[in-house]
């Protein structure tokens, strides 16, 4: 069962009541004002385009080339490496924080919650500048991939470890006692009961997140690390090409976080079907 | 105080449960005053008593899900440990059934039940499965084992509590109020299953408004009211006779109409 399938079918039926007569009509002159005002502005963008010339030849025939599209596949593997990687690191990091944070050991639980509140505070640029100028003077080398990833998997892990805890907190305390009353430790009650269900609870939130390291990875530049972003610059400056670039990674940002959204809601549909048998 | 007849005969054998004034607060709250009681192998004692009167409390003590202030709490004449290993091997070895089934709401039935025998006793997993499978069949819930929780009515998801806690082998059952959260047409398929078990001999300390379970199982009926044991005897004496004013009133309110 995902969580899709548990609440109500859409947001719109959990917050508001069913529309009346007179609330239907109203509907159906509000969608058809606001349909012709989408229209009437994509109209005014496609006008502004043509006029300005955005739509010349010369802004998209390369894109009929097949060395473009290696190039962007090229950065768009590397984007993938660096958000891979940062998510991986992030959940590990984000978990270990939480866990740190909500035990009963008091020292490390304010460790935990500094270093949580620490990274959730700071702009993941910050770090990445932190990484990129300061690290190096004191030594230590890192290769751009890094210098990249590091931040952002750090700052990252400072939200996730805020979700997790908010799902942990969310479990019930009659699932804790009795899992306790059975004689399961506290840290196997933790793995076994509270955990898998607060992962359920924060699904979206963890979703969330990891769409926000896809993003954050764009700031690649900084570091010259060659992710999507910075080879469709690359390109921008050898074709000359601003506007029509931009729209096309856009396109593929856009792709894939609805991947991602995708591939999180099946692996909570999978996990969901396994319990049942 | 509090009359100890039924223990009075007994008192050559190790009580199973024994608390030996217990105090506890809430802030400034005195949940549990001066409270001692003991159980014995084999007893089925029914607490009763007004809500906040403590007897969800002092169950809930007997497996250190609450703490204690102050007093004693033995299990077969060993204090309660208070922590760690000790504790855990403890609380495997007393079965508690909650008001509100607590059934893990991300595992099916079956592994609800394997789960405990599994983790903590360290059977394998078929040795656990036909266990949980006999125990659920004999609860009822056979067919529901493998569902979710979510799937099962209330007072399935009672028995199948039950069962879950049976299959630990406990020395002794707790039950807190494990049929104030159902709707009333299932309450007494939850209840035969526990008249079953007080049959077989199962030592149990249940906390319920059900009075005529009181009367028909009982072994002893304790009376709580404001923390303190008020009143103590065989359920016929008690429901008949209540020697102090609270227990009367009590009876009074319950049976007003």
């Amino acid at each position: 069962m995902s969580a899709r399938a548990v609440s109500a079918p859409s947001v719109r039926d959990a917050l508001f009541e069913a529309p009346g007569p007179r609330m239907r009509r109203k509907i159906v002159v509000g969608t058809a004002v606001s349909a012709l005002l989408v229209a009437l502005g994509l109209a005014v963008v496609v006008r502004q385009f043509y006029v300005t010339g955005q739509l010349d030849a010369r802004y998209w025939s390369f894109f009929l080339e097949w060395t473009t599209w290696r190039f962007l596949a090229q950065g768009f593997v590397g984007t993938l490496e660096v958000a891979l990687t940062a998510g991986a690191i992030a959940l590990v990091l984000g978990l270990v924080l939480m866990l740190g944070r909500t035990s009963g050991v008091r020292p490390l639980s304010a460790v935990c919650r500094v270093v949580t509140d620490f990274f959730r505070g700071v702009p993941s640029l910050l770090l990445i500048y932190f990484f990129f100028l300061v690290v190096p003077q004191y030594g230590v080398k890192m290769p751009a991939f890094w210098m990249l990833t590091l931040p952002v998997a750090l700052a990252a892990a400072g939200v996730l470890a805020e979700v997790f805890r908010a799902g942990v907190n969310a479990v019930p305390k009659g699932q804790v006692e009795a899992a306790l009353s059975l004689g399961l430790s506290p840290a196997r009650t933790m793995f076994k009961i509270v955990l898998p269900q607060a992962v359920r609870y924060v699904i979206p939130s963890l979703i969330a997140q990891l769409v926000v390291v896809v993003k954050d990875t764009t700031v690649a530049y900084v570091v010259s690390y060659p992710d999507l972003m910075q080879n469709a610059r690359v390109l921008i400056t050898s074709y000359d090409a601003l506007v029509s670039m931009y729209l096309v990674i856009a396109l593929i940002y856009i792709l894939i976080n609805y991947a991602i959204n995708k591939a999180s809601v099946y692996v909570a549909q999978r996990t969901g079907v396994k319990i049942i048998r | 105080m509090s009359q100890r007849t039924t223990e009075g005969s007994r008192s050559g054998e190790t009580p199973v449960i024994e608390l030996r004034h217990v105090e506890k607060h809430f802030g400034d709250l005195h949940v549990l005053r001066d409270v001692s009681l003991s159980v014995h192998r084999g007893e089925v004692v029914v607490v009763i008593g007004p809500s906040g009167s403590g007897k969800s409390t002092m169950c809930r003590a007997i497996n250190r899900l609450e703490t204690i202030d102050s007093g004693e709490i033995l299990i077969e004449g060993e204090p309660l440990p208070q922590e760690g290993r000790e504790l855990a091997r403890m609380r495997a070895e007393l079965g508690m059934v909650f008001q509100q089934f607590n059934l893990f709401s991300h595992m099916s039935v079956l592994d609800n039940v394997t789960l405990g025998p599994r983790d903590v006793l360290g059977l394998s997993r078929e040795e656990a499965e036909s266990r949980a499978m006999e125990l659920l069949a004999r609860v009822g819930v056979a067919e529901q084992a493998h569902k979710v929780p979510a799937q099962l009515s209330g007072g399935q998801q009672q028995r199948a509590a039950i069962a879950r806690s049976l299959a630990m082998r406990p020395k002794a059952m707790m039950f807190d109020e494990p049929t104030s959260a159902l709707d009333p047409e299932m309450i007494n398929e939850v209840l035969d299953v526990m008249v079953e078990l007080a049959r077989g001999g199962m030592t149990m300390v249940v906390v319920t408004h059900e009075m005529s379970f009181a009367r028909r199982v009982a072994d002893r009926v304790v009376f709580m009211a404001d923390g303190q044991i008020m009143e103590e005897g065989a359920p016929d004496a008690f429901f008949d006779h209540p020697r102090t004013q609270r227990a009367r009133d009590f009876l009074d309110s319950i049976r007003g109409h």
